[in-house]
């Protein structure tokens, strides 16, 4: 039997009118700021989301993440995808609120968070849960199960796609340290479901 | 979960197989290996369907409006840190005219006494909070350099 051949990712589709959208907005353009605000709300606050665990929290992290991104725009090379950028905000932010958060027990952050909880709604029936959102259900809840480092690799690599270089650059590791460090998180996470009863996944 | 398949073969290579992100020869590597280790093969064949779960999730996010309604910015902490400086200040210039002119009313000492014990008071709890507030405010700006 042939395996398939493992595919090279494509850019993502968006990421050309970022680029666009970006020097407009350096340029000074409000309209461009503004949609370029919109449009990277959604992943900064999934990521933070992710990482932190609840709502609150990944609101604050992430809207100070882009606050901080407007106010260094100027510095950010509009030839490079944005994401990786805003996504190593967004990471130092949340390990910030880490710190402060455990220098005071009763407000510390849930450190394996159901992130299952936090799905988008499904349309149709809730009462028919399609088994294909119930393997996604197991899947979020293993991953808040993960330590904080398998986390963020995984969800930068498997949610945010993005390339190991970029994950390098947003996690400040070595590229070199990227693949070994993202199949540990990938084994542990099977290790998880496998434990959890999901051998036939 | 070993990171290595009885044969001895890095297991780091096969996440590298998946994503795309190995050089030529070690691709080549991967696809002897896999044509004949099942081991290795279905644990592909699971990180590929895992991927698939994952990249495909949709999160509920925050409508728009959630985001313009908190005002959490750099600008309004910076605005706050001034407002409790001017706050301190005025507290100050105006409990030291008061005290100027209690001490030397012709109030009885014990009278004087009693209004002094209590503004003391007040006045380390006003003190306590300031220094809580600069300490915060100080942490904030180290972070505002760190990226
Ligand atoms: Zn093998």
């Amino acid at each position: 039997m042939a395996l398939p051949r493992p595919g090279v990712t494509p850019p993502a589709p968006t990421a050309n009118s970022d680029s666009r959208l970006l020097v407009q907005a350096q340029a000074g353009g409000r309209e461009a700021r503004e949609e370029l605000a919109r449009r990277m709300r959604g992943p900064a606050y999934v990521l933070a989301l992710q990482l932190v665990g609840n709502r609150e929290d990944a609101l604050d992290v992430a809207q100070d993440a882009l606050l901080r991104l407007f106010v260094h725009l100027g510095r950010v090379a509009p030839d490079r995808p944005l994401r990786p950028w805003l996504f190593a905000i967004v990471r130092n932010r949340a390990r910030d609120l880490w710190r402060r958060r455990t220098a005071r027990p009763n407000e510390s952050l849930d450190a394996r968070p159901d992130l299952s909880a936090h799905l988008a709604a499904q349309a149709g029936d809730p009462e028919q849960e399609t088994a294909r959102r119930q393997l996604a259900r197991r899947v979020w809840s293993a991953i808040g199960g993960l330590s904080r480092s398998h986390r963020e690799i995984l969800v930068l690599r498997d949610f945010h796609d993005l390339t190991y270089a970029e994950i390098a650059g947003t996690l400040d590791i070595p590229l070199g340290t990227v693949m070994s460090r993202l199949h540990a998180a990938r084994s542990a996470l099977r290790g998880r479901l496998e434990a959890d009863g999901g051998r036939h996944v | 979960m070993s990171e290595q398949c009885g044969r001895g073969f890095d297991g780091a290579l096969l996440s590298g197989w998946l994503d795309g992100a190995l050089t030529q020869a070690d691709e080549q590597r991967v696809r002897i290996h896999l044509e004949d280790c099942d081991t290795c093969r279905s644990q592909v064949e699971q990180m590929r369907r895992f991927r698939e779960v994952i990249m495909s999730t949709e999160f509920a996010v925050p409508p728009d409006d959630q985001w313009s309604e908190r005002p959490r910015g750099a600008a309004s902490r910076l605005s706050l840190g001034a407002g409790w400086i001017i706050v301190a200040v005025w507290a100050l210039a105006l409990g030291g005219y008061a005290a100027w002119e209690v001490w030397t009313s012709d109030e009885p000492l014990m009278g004087k006494l009693i209004v002094f014990g209590g503004w003391t008071g007040f006045g380390l709890l006003f003190l306590g909070v300031l220094l809580d507030r600069l300490q915060a405010m100080k942490t904030d700006r180290y972070r505002e350099v760190e990226k």
